[in-house]
């Protein structure tokens, strides 16, 4: 039984800029204005700009191609290390590391990739664990280059550097826009790439990778470059996250990290729609803060809304919208495209 | 220097054979259900939580009633703990698939990610009850300690666990080849359709391997809690390997999972012999080694999971 598939609207599919891309912009645009009128702070901000940037990409082999990674932090805390490194011991200029950051992570997935390329389902899953742990525990025991458990302290949040002004980034407001342009970048791309030949292609090798391949498409090299694209994309999160924090630390790299990532896009949507791990990302932010708020064990009460979305509406808030709400605002009619409701 | 060897191969074999014990309920609940029980671990480490409330006072647990129970001596307390664990996590895990039956017929993946977020609500709840902080499990004075044979020292309770695990493993392929019941789970695993049309209650069969599956891992985690300790990440430390052994000895083979987990468990004592810090990065790169060349493992057969 495949997975269900994306929807998408045929009007927008060719559009570098459609309504949501907008919608997007203005409202986190905005953001750093309302964010404490409404009781949150601004750091909050810059985290969830930056687990966009990771999900958004982790979505890519997830919600797109339909293959479930569970070793992704790794790649995440790959960004963050080469980011840090790459400041200490070559040049401290922002452009250049963030883009080492990408690079070196994209050539850690292109090799990873290498191995995992021609696995499918559930043993794809399991070879992304190991080789989540081998990363995980080169880099907790690798200490002359990572510092192993004390993390590689005193990462400078660098300022951004265009030739004739050059921008600080220290305060959190600043380093929250440099992460909007990032994003928004990264939201156009990727909009234009899932809705390309390439990302068209992707979404058939989720639905059914043999007939795919009988098709003639080589199918391997399609699962390869988005495996190694989606870790160059978490290496830039990565990267962009070691500033934040001012640090890269060992527990970024660690499954449980993994599996976060996993349980965002899913609860957010991002089987069914391009929105759904932006959607993911808001949800687990917020319920971290205010249910945190309230209870030590908040994240029992988001595994226990996980487990029943599981159960009850697995394509997350994404497949609520679509199945729900969109009819009633009298939105095009759209059958739903999961596949047990129509005849394959 | 081969000699000296011989307690890290004895440890080595100790661990491989209680991952192996953990691999195997684990295989089961994927042959009947053909789900990838992530929350495996997490009943591993339940198992060995509930055996600590039982077998000590400070256990989490503290019941002003049990006083005069708490007072018997360890031998009877060490022994019922190895028969109340089990039963609490097989209940436990007998409704973690009550919850699974709406995954059923559809992608495996759905499965995976349910268990996921139950291993997740099963840790943050041994949080909730428990705490953080590690525990040991006591064990009765007849099996701890060590003892010196030639001039090394080897440590009795790793070779009690052995043995153990060893008959464990053994009344399980024992129960699987020499009883009908056995014989309904292994016909459960190959056609589950096929059953339900022969008459069986597939839907009992399924709750029953479950909680079944679900007991193995306890028994595990009672077994290896005074070795590793107990906090409530070590489900993490036992349910990687346990998906090491499965898929290093493939999926459905009874034997490949016991010798792939004694492989591991060697290579991974055998490591730590020379390099502690590395050793549980050979059971990885052992994996890749092996699945490099034989894709299925050791002794895997074709599997639904690979659609």
């Amino acid at each position: 039984m495949p997975l269900p598939a994306m929807q998408y609207d045929r009007r927008e599919t060719t559009a570098w800029i459609t309504k949501p891309i907008l919608v997007m912009a203005v409202v986190f645009a905005t953001l750093p204005l309302w964010i404490e009128t409404v009781g949150l702070y601004q750091y909050l901000g810059v985290e969830v700009l930056i687990w966009i940037v990771f999900a958004l990409g982790f979505n890519l082999l997830l919600g797109y191609t339909g293959l479930p990674s569970f070793g992704h932090g790794a790649f995440f805390g790959i960004g963050a290390y080469a980011f840090g490194l790459a400041q200490f011991e070559v040049w401290a200029n922002l452009w250049f590391c963030l883009a080492a950051a990408i690079v070196v992570t994209g050539a850690f997935g292109a090799v990873t990739a290498l191995f995992l390329a021609h696995r499918r389902g559930i043993y794809f899953a399991l070879m992304s664990i190991a080789f989540g742990q081998i990363f995980y525990f080169i880099a907790s025991k690798w200490t002359d280059v990572t510092k192993g458990e004390d993390g590689l302290l005193n990462i400078a949040r660098l300022p951004a550097d265009f030739g004739v002004v050059e921008l600080s980034t220290q305060s959190n407001t600043a380093l929250y826009y440099l992460c909007y342009a990032v994003m928004m970048g990264l939201i156009v791309l990727l909009w234009r790439l899932t809705n390309s030949p390439f990302g068209r292609t992707l979404r058939a090798i989720k639905q059914n990778e043999t007939r795919v391949a009988f098709i003639g498409y080589p199918v391997r090299l399609y699962k390869w470059a988005a495996f190694t694209l989606s870790c160059g994309i978490a290496g830039l999160a990565g990267g962009l996250f070691a500033m934040a924090q001012e640090g890269a630390y060992i527990n970024i790299m660690t499954l449980q990290w993994s599996g976060t990532i996993v349980l965002i896009v899913l609860i957010g949507g991002g089987f069914v729609s391009f929105w759904g791990p932006v959607l993911g990302v808001i949800l687990y932010f917020v319920a971290r803060d205010i249910l945190g708020a309230y209870t030590e064990t908040w994240l029992l009460w988001f595994g226990l809304m996980f487990v029943v979305l599981v159960m009850f509406k697995p394509d997350g808030i994404a497949g609520m919208w679509r199945d729900w709400i969109a009819p009633r605002l009298g939105g095009r009619p759209e059958p739903s495209p999961r596949p047990a409701e129509s005849r394959s | 220097m081969l000699y000296d060897l011989i307690p890290h191969i004895i440890n080595g074999l100790a661990l491989g054979l209680l991952f192996a014990l953990l691999a195997l309920g684990f295989m089961l609940i994927i042959g009947v259900m053909e789900v990838i029980n992530l929350a495996h671990g997490s009943l591993f480490a339940l198992g060995a939580y509930v055996a600590l409330a039982v077998m000590v006072p400070d256990g989490g647990l503290p019941f002003a009633f049990m006083e005069p129970y708490y007072a018997l001596p360890d031998v009877p307390r060490y022994v019922i703990a190895l028969i109340v664990g089990p039963l609490v996590v097989a209940a436990v895990g007998a409704g973690l698939e009550l919850c699974l039956r709406r995954t059923y017929g559809q992608d495996p993946l759905y499965g995976l990610l349910l268990t996921f977020g139950a291993a997740l609500v099963l840790e943050e709840g041994i949080r909730e009850i428990w705490g953080s902080s590690e525990y040991y499990l006591p064990i009765p004075r007849g099996i701890s300690g060590g003892f010196i044979a030639g001039d090394l020292i080897y440590s009795t309770y790793r070779i009690y666990a052995a043995i153990f695990a060893a008959a464990m493993i053994g009344l399980l392929w024992l129960f699987l080849n020499r009883t009908p019941y056995g014989a309904i789970i292994k016909a459960g695993a190959h056609d589950g359709e096929m059953v339900r049309a022969l008459g069986h209650n597939l839907s009992r069969l399924r709750l029953f391997v479950f909680a079944f599956g679900a007991a193995l891992a306890a028994i595990a985690g009672i077994i290896m809690a005074p070795i590793w300790g107990i906090r409530p990440v070590v489900g993490v430390d036992a349910v990687v390997p346990a998906f090491v052994v499965i898929v290093l000895g493939g999926v459905g083979s009874f034997w490949g999972a016991v010798s792939a987990g004694l492989l591991v468990g060697l290579v991974v004592g055998l490591t730590a012999a020379f390099a502690t810090d590395w050793s549980l990065l050979s059971m990885y790169l052992l994996l890749l080694a092996v699945v490099t060349f034989r894709s299925r493992g050791l002794a895997g057969k074709a599997s639904v999971l690979e659609s």
